[in-house]
C-alpha cells in the first residue's frame, strides 16, 4: 500500500471567539497506531471530531480511501468504516448493553420487532474476538467506566469500523483498565484495524503507538516514528518550552499556622472520577497552595466542598479551627472564606445586574452599607467606586451592566469583590480562565498582594505556567486524590506532569 | 360501621375502579408517548377537552359514535400538530404551549357550546350515540360475574389493551427501541443516525390521536353528555400517573388505577354522609402523594449514583 488510508490537510476549523485548528495535518496509516498529542485545547479533539463529521471544517480536505471530501456527516463517515469512541460517552445510560450496541443498526424480525437473538449473536462475535468483555444485557448505569468504553469499542466495530478513533480513552480509566484496553488495541491492530489514539500521556504514547503526531495551539507541529523519539522531546514539541516562564522565586514564607485544614474528605461527583474519596490538605497563613490537575479531576468537587456548595459525605473541614464543612455558603463566607469561582458566569456574577450591585453582592447586610432592611445608596456608590478605581475596572461606571463588560473586566468585578474580603482564605478557581492578558497580569498581581498581606489561597489552575509561578507549594490532583506534595522549588512541568497523570513513578 | 363500610368495598368496586381510572389511563398514554422523546405534553388536558367536545357535537348531528371518535381525533391530532410546530421548530417552552392550549380549550369549548349546542353549563340530549358498551350474555344469571365483567364500556377494556400494546412497542420494537434513545440521550442517537427531530414530531402526532380518542370516551363513554371544564383535571392526573410510572406503560396503569380507587371509594364514603368538601379533596390529595412518593424515589437513586462513598 502507498497512499495513507486517510489524509487530512490544511484544516481550519473556527468556533465563535477561537480558532481551534490552524492548518491541521493528519495522515494514517492502514494497521498503524498513531497517537496524536497535545495540551488541552491545542485542537487534537477538534480534527478528529471533523473526521468523523460532528464538526464541519471551514478549510481543508479530507481524504479516505482516496475519496477526498470537503466535509463529512456522520453517516457518511460510519459508511467510511470510521468509528469514534467520544470523550463523553455517547451512550443511553437507562439502556442496556445491547440495546445501546445495536441502536440504529438493529437486526430485524417480522412486525418491526428487534431480533434480540441474532443481536446477540452478531455482538458475541466481537466480544469473543477481540477479548472485549461486556455483559450484554447490564444497562450501562450499572457498569463501569472501563467497560463502558469496551461497549463504545464494541459498537464501532459493530457498525463495521475499521478505522478506530479514541478521544483520550486512558483519561477516564484505573491504571488495571488501561493495560486491558492496550491489550485490546493491540488486537484490534493485529487484526488490521487502523487506530488514532488522542492523549497527552506520553507515557502511553511510547508503549503503544507507532507514530506520534504532535499539535500545540491548533497547529500542526511534527509527525515523528515512536520508536524515533523520547519523552522528553515530546514534551518540548507539545508545550514549547518558551511558553514556560519559569518559577518566580518566591519571597513568601508560610507563617506555619494552619488556617484551612482538610481532614480526607469524601465529597459526592458527577462522574466517578472526580468524586473525592479521601483527601487532605493544609493551608497556611501567607501562602499559596496550587491545585494542579488535568480537569475533571476532582478540583471542581473539593473547592465546591469547601465553599459550602457541595455536601461532605465524609471527613471534616476547618476554617481557624472551626467546622465548616456541610454548612451554607453564607456561614462559611462568615467564617473567613471568600471565593472567586471558576465559573464567573454562572456563580460569580449576576450578568444582567450592574458592575456596582455584583461588588456589594457579599457585603451589603453590613453597616454602613446598609441600615437594617435599607439600602444605602450612596454608601454602595462610594464602596463601589472605590473598588473599580483600585482594580482598574473598565467602564470605570459602576451603573454598567456586567453582561457588557469583557471577560477580562467582568473577572475583576469578581476577584476585586473577594480579594476586598480581606478573608483568611481566598479560594481561587480558575481566576484567570478566557480573559486577555492585560489581565491576567493585573489579577495575578492582586493574588500576589492579597497573599503577602496575609490571606491564605487555594489556587485551582488548569494552566501550568500560572501554577508554577505563583504557588509556594503545589497539590496536585488525580482521579479525585491528591497524588503529591511539592515545594515550589521542586516542581517542574515533568514531575508535575507525572503526577498529573496518575504518575505510577514517584521520583 | 362496618355495615356501612361494606356498602363501600365490595366486589362492584372493581368495575367502578376500572371506569373511573380510564379517562386518567388514556391521558397517561398521551403523555407517556411524548415522555418516551424527552416532551412532557402538559396540555392533554386541553386536547381532552376538545375531544369531547368535539365527540359529542359530531354524535349529536351524525348519529354515529364511530364518526363522532374520528372527528375528536382528528381534533387531538391537529393541537398536538400545532403543539409540536411551536416547541419542535419554533423552540417554545412546550409547558407555556401546554398551558397555552389548556386555557384556550377551556374557552372555546365553552363558546361553541353556547354557539353550536346553544347551551351553556353542560349538554345533554337523548340524541348523543355514545360509544358501545360490551354486554357479556353469559352473566346474566349472577349478579357479581355480571358486575365484574360486564357492561364495560368498549373502551374501557381497550384501554387496558392499549397499555400491553404500548409497552411492547416501546421495549420490542425497532421503533420503541429508536424513540426511548432520542428521549434519553438525543446526542447518542443522533451519532447513530437517527433523526430526532422527525421522531419527535412523529410521537406527538400519536399522542394527538390517544388524546383526541381520551376526550371522546369521557364524553361518549365514561359519560353521555359535555359539560364545561369536564375533564376537572383528569389530564393533570395522568401526567401524575406518567411520572409515578417513570414513562412505562404498566407501571402508569398502576397510578392510573390508584386515582380510579380513590375517586370510587370517595364517591361512596359521601353517601355515607362524610363532607363532600373532603371527599372531593381525595384525587388532589391522591395526586400529590403519588408524585411525592415517584419523587423522593427518584432523588434518592440520584443521591446514590453521586455518593463518593461506595
Amino acid at each position: 500500500m502507498t497512499e495513507p488510508i486517510v489524509t487530512m490537510e490544511a484544516i481550519v476549523k473556527n468556533f465563535p471567539n477561537v480558532r481551534a485548528v490552524d492548518g491541521g495535518r493528519f495522515d494514517l496509516w492502514s494497521g498503524e497506531v498513531h497517537a496524536l498529542i497535545g495540551e488541552n485545547g491545542a485542537g487534537k479533539s477538534t480534527m478528529m471530531k471533523t473526521l468523523y463529521g460532528l464538526y464541519e471544517p471551514e478549510e481543508g480536505r479530507i481524504t479516505v480511501r482516496g475519496r477526498t471530501f470537503e466535509t463529512l456527516t456522520p453517516t457518511e463517515a460510519i459508511a467510511l468504516g470510521i468509528g469514534m469512541v467520544h470523550q463523553e460517552f455517547m451512550l443511553v445510560r437507562e439502556l442496556t448493553v445491547l440495546e445501546n450496541v445495536i441502536l440504529g443498526f438493529e437486526p430485524r424480525k417480522g412486525g418491526g420487532r428487534i431480533d434480540f437473538d441474532e443481536a446477540e449473536a452478531r455482538v458475541r462475535r466481537f466480544v469473543d474476538d477481540y477479548g472485549l468483555h461486556i455483559r450484554l444485557h447490564k444497562k450501562v448505569n450499572e457498569i463501569s467506566v472501563g467497560e463502558a468504553q469496551r461497549v463504545e469499542i464494541i459498537k464501532a466495530l459493530y457498525r463495521g469500523a475499521d478505522i478506530l478513533i479514541l478521544d483520550e480513552p486512558t483519561a477516564v480509566l484505573t491504571p488495571q483498565e488501561t493495560s486491558r484496553l492496550f491489550e485490546i488495541l493491540r488486537t484490534l491492530k493485529a487484526d488490521g484495524k487502523s487506530i488514532v489514539f488522542i492523549t497527552h500521556k506520553l507515557r502511553e504514547v511510547m508503549a503503544l503507538s507507532d507514530r506520534v503526531t504532535v499539535m500545540r495551539q491548533g497547529r500542526h507541529i511534527a509527525t515523528l516514528e515512536a520508536s524515533a523519539t523520547s519523552i522528553p522531546e515530546l514534551a518540548r514539541l507539545m508545550v514549547g518550552r518558551d511558553v514556560f516562564l519559569g518559577v518566580q522565586p518566591s519571597n513568601r514564607h508560610g507563617s506555619g499556622e494552619p488556617v484551612l485544614t482538610v481532614e480526607d474528605i469524601y465529597v459526592p461527583g458527577d462522574k466517578e472520577l472526580s468524586k473525592l474519596r479521601g483527601v487532605s490538605l493544609e493551608l497556611r497563613r501567607g501562602e499559596v497552595l496550587g491545585v494542579a490537575g488535568i480537569d475533571g479531576n476532582g478540583q471542581s468537587e473539593l473547592v465546591e466542598a469547601i465553599a459550602g456548595l457541595r455536601p461532605v459525605e465524609k471527613g471534616r473541614i476547618l476554617l481557624q479551627g472551626r467546622e465548616i464543612q456541610n454548612r451554607t455558603p453564607l456561614e462559611v463566607r462568615a467564617a473567613g472564606l471568600a471565593h472567586i469561582p471558576e465559573d464567573r458566569n454562572q456563580r460569580g456574577l449576576n450578568r444582567s445586574m450592574s458592575i456596582e450591585e455584583n461588588l456589594i453582592a457579599t457585603v451589603f447586610r453590613k453597616r454602613p452599607l446598609s441600615l437594617g432592611p435599607m439600602l444605602v445608596p450612596a454608601a454602595l456608590r462610594r464602596f463601589a467606586e472605590r473598588l473599580i478605581a483600585a482594580f482598574d475596572i473598565r467602564p470605570p461606571r459602576p451603573e454598567v451592566a456586567v453582561a457588557n463588560l469583557s471577560g477580562g473586566n467582568a473577572q475583576k468585578v469578581v476577584v476585586a469583590r473577594e480579594i476586598d474580603a480581606d478573608a483568611d482564605v481566598l479560594l481561587a478557581a480558575q481566576p484567570t480562565r478566557g480573559v486577555d492578558v492585560g489581565s491576567i497580569e493585573n489579577i495575578r498581581r492582586e493574588l500576589v498582594r492579597a497573599c503577602e498581606k496575609g490571606t491564605a489561597i487555594l489556587l485551582v489552575s488548569a494552566d501550568l505556567e500560572e501554577i508554577l509561578s505563583l504557588s509556594d507549594r503545589i497539590a496536585v490532583m488525580y482521579e479525585g486524590k491528591i497524588t503529591g506534595f511539592l515545594e515550589a522549588g521542586e516542581a517542574d512541568e515533568e514531575t508535575l506532569g507525572l503526577f498529573m497523570t496518575g504518575g505510577a513513578v514517584r521520583a | 360501621m362496618f355495615d356501612d363500610l361494606s356498602l363501600v368495598f365490595n366486589y362492584t368496586l372493581v368495575h367502578a375502579t376500572l371506569r373511573a381510572s380510564t379517562p386518567i389511563l388514556y391521558a397517561t398514554l398521551t403523555c407517556i408517548l411524548t415522555q418516551q422523546a424527552d416532551i412532557l405534553n402538559i396540555g392533554v388536558e386541553g386536547i381532552m377537552l376538545c375531544g369531547a367536545f368535539m365527540a359529542v357535537t359530531v354524535s349529536y348531528f351524525s348519529g354515529s359514535w364511530l364518526l363522532a371518535l374520528a372527528a375528536a381525533v382528528l381534533v387531538g391530532t391537529a393541537i398536538s400538530a400545532v403543539m409540536a410546530v411551536a416547541h419542535l421548530r419554533y423552540k417554545a417552552d412546550i409547558f407555556v404551549v401546554g398551558m397555552a392550549i389548556n386555557m384556550l380549550a377551556l374557552a372555546v369549548t365553552r363558546f361553541l357550546l353556547q354557539k353550536v349546542l346553544g347551551t351553556s353549563g353542560s349538554f345533554y340530549d337523548k340524541a348523543i350515540v355514545p360509544l358501545p358498551r360490551i354486554h357479556l350474555a353469559f352473566t346474566d344469571g349472577n349478579e357479581i360475574l355480571r358486575s365484574l365483567f360486564s357492561d364495560y364500556s368498549l373502551f374501557e377494556p381497550l384501554g387496558i389493551v392499549f397499555v400491553f400494546l404500548l409497552w411492547w412497542l416501546l421495549y420490542r420494537t425497532v421503533w420503541g427501541l429508536r424513540l426511548r434513545s432520542v428521549g434519553l440521550n438525543p446526542l447518542a442517537a443522533e451519532t447513530a443516525g437517527i433523526p430526532v427531530f422527525r421522531k419527535k414530531f412523529e410521537v406527538m402526532l400519536y399522542s394527538g390521536v390517544v388524546g383526541g380518542m381520551a376526550g371522546a370516551y369521557l364524553s361518549l363513554g365514561y359519560s353521555r353528555l359535555f359539560a364545561e371544564n369536564m375533564t376537572n383535571g383528569r389530564g393533570f392526573m395522568g401526567v401524575a400517573a406518567m411520572f409515578f410510572g417513570g414513562g412505562d406503560p404498566i407501571r402508569s396503569w398502576i397510578g392510573c388505577l390508584i386515582f380510579g380507587f380513590t375517586d370510587s371509594v370517595g364517591s361512596r364514603l359521601q353517601s355515607l354522609g362524610l363532607p363532600p368538601q373532603f371527599i372531593l379533596m381525595i384525587p388532589y390529595v391522591a395526586t400529590i402523594a403519588v408524585l411525592a412518593l415517584a419523587l423522593a424515589r427518584k432523588t434518592a437513586n440520584e443521591r446514590r449514583a453521586r455518593s463518593a462513598l461506595k
